[in-house]
This record gives structure tokens, sequence and C-alpha cells, in this order.
């Protein structure tokens, strides 16, 4: 039951926080006229009650669209990023030591790429591909109604996918030290045998828990995804009817989706290292 | 320690970092602050092309719209961008390490409440943030602006360092709290080091390296963030924006930084890739410099990155070993005490 309260005490603590957050645009609004609107402030932070009036005012069916497209993206990157970087580090996992380290170098270097150029980049490619052979591979951006998937997933997961491939070699081969890996080797398992269901098992809960960054990471790009696609997802609404109101309910549907499942995930993932003994 | 200046990566990012900044400044002695415009290139007395120009040797990266050559611009825009960087940078480092520590030794009985706190912060993408907090700063009103073009840039990089002070300090407050109950500072604290002294005296020199690193990535993050608010028109200095409803320009960059090329040209993508494809470039460019700067800092202060041995396989445990060998030490001088006898 502690564990409950404790995590009570931090999701009210985190929409406080969020709240006090989304205030602060109004209190420097007065900047050009020099001077700070203490009042405005203090009154923003009462419009959450009631409940039901704000989500009258500011909570339309096509706010909910928006929320749910934007999330279907972002979730749907990360699953095909979590995906391709395990599939990568095995496959790294599988070479000599020296083609290790040179693999590593490139990802470390390719990892600081800016975001803006990928897109850039990729946008690029396809009106190149476009012009020269005739084959449209997909559009560069929204228009109308309809909803793009390929592209922006593509473009989303790149960079996350390398973050997490990182991530995930180190774990692997912090894993790989490790004795149980040494007995199963003497006893003659094959290299991708232990790496599939020995390394990887143990391996997994590590980078569940580090992965949390990366999503933290990614809210940022999707919002430039957002914009340089001129997709209709909720970061595009807000930067289009910026305030106080939309900020709070913006950064609450990606708070509470992702803290859920990361308390979700720990919960589970602790209980069954527990029952493991691998940490008593 | 190693020498920085050994490592091939820490030297090839400090040449093109220097190239930038010496070059921007360099070139605005040499060809004065404003670049050359070229609006029509004749041939044989007929106009043949007309701007934009397309990358040729003329000018290496092309003109704009408006016929002004992108090299100068580059050139001319590094030094605003790259010092702003770094600042922004500075400044949050400057504020962040006394609250980490603070956190990590002082309140480090309230830290799960800072960290609950802090953690929602990670969900704002920071762009959205910064953009929150500039607009009513760099957007000039109606008026024009109140403010002069240092006045807003010092208070761009101060808003921009304090909004990821909470994130940052919770960091240093968790790797210094993980330090703070190593067993040398618990004998530290049995003899009486009050929690100043283990602070100066053993977190932050523990630290220092971890520090750096940390400025280095704080330098890179807000080059990125740069890069977005660019895209949002919000560019280093305040944007000049046009009022006039009828012939009204698009928002312009007040100084030629990198973030207001890249973000007023970005639409002309399909038609002069040129025009966004050279300062994002020249983003990335900067940034894998800071990245490589980082990561030979890191193998100098680290030693050479070693591919790690196996351990070796002892029947004996090490302290038996231990024991023997002091065994042994005391059993020869028995003897040679004997001899000498």
């Amino acid at each position: 039951m502690k564990g409950f309260s404790k995590w009570l005490l931090q999701l009210v603590v985190g929409f406080i926080g969020i709240l006090l957050i989304s205030g602060l645009p109004i209190l420097i609004m007065g900047f050009q006229q020099g001077e700070f609107r203490w009042k405005e402030y203090g009154e923003h932070l009462v419009i959450l009650f009631p409940l039901s009036d704000f989500l009258d005012a500011n909570y339309g069916p096509h706010i909910g669209q928006y929320i749910i497209y934007s999330l279907e993206i972002l979730f749907l990157a990360l699953i095909v990023a979590t995906g391709l970087a395990i599939l990568f580090t095995i496959l790294t996992m599988l070479c000599k030591e020296r083609t290790r380290q040179r693999i590593k170098t490139v990802f470390f270097f390719l990892e600081s790429l800016p975001d803006i150029l990928i897109i850039l980049l990729v946008q690029l490619t396809v009106i190149m591909i476009h012009k020269n052979t005739g084959i449209f591979v997909s559009k560069i951006a929204v228009t109308g109604g309809e909803k793009l998937y390929f592209l922006p997933v593509f473009c989303l997961m790149i960079l996350p996918m390398i973050q997490l491939y990182r991530l995930s070699m180190l774990t692997f081969e912090a894993e790989e030290r490790k004795m149980y890996v040494e007995l199963a080797k003497s006893l003659g398992f094959k290299k991708l045998i232990i790496l599939l269901v020995h390394i990887f098992r143990n391996a997994i809960i590590s980078i569940f828990f580090q992965s949390k960054k990366t999503m933290w990471f990614m809210l940022s790009n999707l919002f430039i995804l957002e914009l340089m696609f001129n997709m209709p997802g909720i970061m595009l609404h807000l930067r289009d009817n910026i305030s106080g109101e939309v900020f709070l309910i913006t950064v609450c549907s990606f708070f509470l989706p992702v803290f859920l499942l990361y308390s979700f995930g720990e919960w589970y993932f602790v209980r069954r290292l527990n029952r493991g003994g691998a940490f008593e | 320690m190693k020498s920085v200046w050994k490592q091939p990566y820490f030297v090839i990012g400090f040449v093109i970092l220097a190239f930038f900044l010496v070059g921007s400044f360099v070139f605005e002695w040499v060809f004065g602050s404003d670049p050359k415009q070229t609006y029509f290139i004749y041939e044989n007395g007929r106009v043949v092309q007309a701007a934009p120009l397309p990358p040729s040797w003329m000018h290496p990266f092309g003109t704009d719209q408006f016929g002004y050559d992108m090299l100068a611009k580059i050139m001319l825009g590094a030094k605003y961008t790259i010092i702003a960087a770094m600042g922004v940078a500075a400044v949050r480092m400057f504020i962040a390490v006394p609250i980490g520590f603070a956190i990590g030794t002082y309140w480090q009985k309230r830290r799960l409440l800072i960290n609950s706190f802090i953690d929602p912060l990670h969900y704002v993408p920071m762009t959205i943030f910064a953009y929150l907090m500039l607009y009513p700063v760099l957007w000039e009103p109606m008026e024009g602006f109140s403010t002069t073009v240092w006045e807003r840039i010092i208070i761009q990089v101060v808003l921009m360092a304090i909004i990821t002070v909470p994130i940052v300090s919770s960091l240093i407050g968790n790797e210094a709290n993980l330090l703070y109950h190593e067993e040398y500072i618990l004998a530290s604290r049995t003899l009486g080091a009050s929690r100043l002294r283990i602070i100066t005296r053993h977190l932050f020199p523990m630290m220092r390296e971890k520090l750096f690193v940390l400025y280095g990535q704080q330098v890179v993050e807000t080059l990125v963030v740069f890069t977005h608010l660019g895209l949002l028109y919000l560019f280093i200095g305040g944007t000049e924006v046009s009022y006039d409803p009828m012939f009204g320009d698009p928002p312009k960059s007040i100084a030629y930084e990198w973030a207001g090329l890249f973000g007023s040209s970005f639409r002309y993508l399909q038609g002069v890739p040129w025009l966004p494809l050279v300062p994002a470039i020249c983003f990335a460019l900067v940034i894998l410099a800071v990245a490589a700067m980082i990561e030979g800092y890191t193998r100098a202060v680290s030693g050479k990155v070693k591919i790690p041995k196996r351990k070796k396989v002892a029947l004996v445990s090490d302290d038996t070993i231990k024991w023997n060998q002091q065994q042994l030490k005391e059993k020869l001088q028995v003897l040679r005490e004997n001899e000498i006898r």
C-alpha cells in the first residue's frame, strides 16, 4: 500500500507542477510593457475548478482526435524504434569486438544529427525520387483532412532508434560479462541462443527503465515533426491557439498515458524481479 | 589524465568550432557586415540567371531570393548562434550546479518530493516551453521593440537557461546523492566534515569531468532548440515583423543568425533546396563538432577506451593470495634476520 500512496503523490504533485508551469506565459505576457501579471496568474490557477466547466470550454471532439493522432504517431514510432534497436543490437553482438567498436563510433556521431536535418533530407529524398522516377513514395505534407502515417513515423523513429541502440548495446555488453553467460557458453550453447534467450530477458528490463528518457526526447521531436509535415496533431493545435488552457491539455495528454505506462511497467518488472530473488 | 590535445576527436571538433567562430569575426573584419548582393548574372550583355542563384564557384552556397550570398550570411551569423548557445549552457550550469549539490546533500530527505515536482517538466517539449516564454520578448509588437538587440539577446539567453535548470539540477542532485553515500564520504562525515566541505572537497572534484560533459550536452541541446525556435519564427535577438497589411514581408531575423536563416527559408525547400539545407547542415556540423569534443574529452579523462578483458579465473580468492604473500614476506624477513645474525 505504501507504494500506491507514493505513486498517487507523484501523480498529484506532477499535476500541480504542470498547472503552475502552464500559467507562466501569462505571468510574463506583459514583458514588453515592463510588468509581471501576478493577478492574472493567480486567476489562471483556479480555472480547473469546476472541472466540468473547464472541459466543456476547452475539450471539444476535434481536440480528442488531435490527441489520438499525436499519440498514435508517438507510440507507433516508439514501438518501431525499440524493435529495430534491439534487432540491430543482436546483429552487432554477433560481430567481433573490433567491428563492434567501429559500428558504435559511427552511431555515436549519427546520434548527434539534428532532427530538422533528418526531416529535411527525408523530404528532399521523396521529392527527388518523385522528380527522377515519377514514383510517388508518400506525401510530404498533410493537406485537407487525410492522415499521414508512414513518413512521419519513419522520421520520428530514426533518432530514438539510434539512442535506444546505443543504450541497449551498453546493457547487452554489461550482461555479456556476467557469470551466467560464461556458464552457458561452457555448456556449449550457441551465441545466438544465449543472446536471444538469456541475455535478452535480463537486458530488456534495464532498457525499459532507461527508455523513459528517449520518450521525453521524442516529444520535442514530435512537435517539430507536426510543424514540418503540417500534421493535424495536438502540438500543431497548441501552436495555433496558444494559451494556458490548451497548454495544460496538451501536456496532460502526454503526461497521463506515458506516466501510467511506465508506472505499470515498473510495478510489473519490480514484482517479477523480487519474485525471482534477483534483487535480494 | 592524458592531454585532451592528443585526442583526435577533440582536436577535430575544436578546429571546426574555432573555424566558424574565429572565421565569423575575421570575415566581418575583412568584408564588412553586409553580404555581397548579386541580382543577375550577365553573359554577353544578356541576363542568363536571376536570384536565387544555385550553388556555383562564385557562390559556393548559392544566393537567397534577394541575391545575398549565402556563404557570407552563414559566416556573419555563426558568431551569434555559437556564442548564444554556449552562453545559454554556461548560465544554466552556473545556476544548476549549486542547486543540484544542495538537492543531493542538504535537501536529500525531500528529494522524492522535489523530483516528483520536476518529473512532469520532462513531458513539456522544451521547444514549446521556450516558445511560450520567449514569444512576448522576441516577437516585435505593433509599436516596435522597446528593448535593444543586446538586451533581448541577454534576456533570451537567461530565460532559455532558466527553463531547464530544474531538470539539470535534479540530474546533478541524483548523481551527487549517489556519491554522498559512498564509504569514503561516510568516513569523512564520521570525522566531522561539514556538508559544505564534503561538497567542495569530495563531490565537486569527483563530478568535475561529468559536469564538463553535461555542459557540452547542454550546448548541443540549446542548438537544437534554436533550430526549432527558428521554425516557429522566433529568432535570436528578436523577430522583425512587418505589420503592413498589403505588402508585409515575411518575419525576418535581425542578425544573420542561423536559426533565422533556416526558419525563414524552410518553406522554399522544394524550389530552392539550398536555402534551408545550408544552415541546417551548418547546425549539424557544429553539433557534431561539440559531440566530437565531448567524446575526445571523455576518452582523455578515462584513459584509452579499452576492450574490457575477461575476469581471470582463479581457484583461490584474492584475499587468500594476499594472505599467502604476507606470510611469505614475513618468513623471508625472519630468514634474512637469521642470516645477518
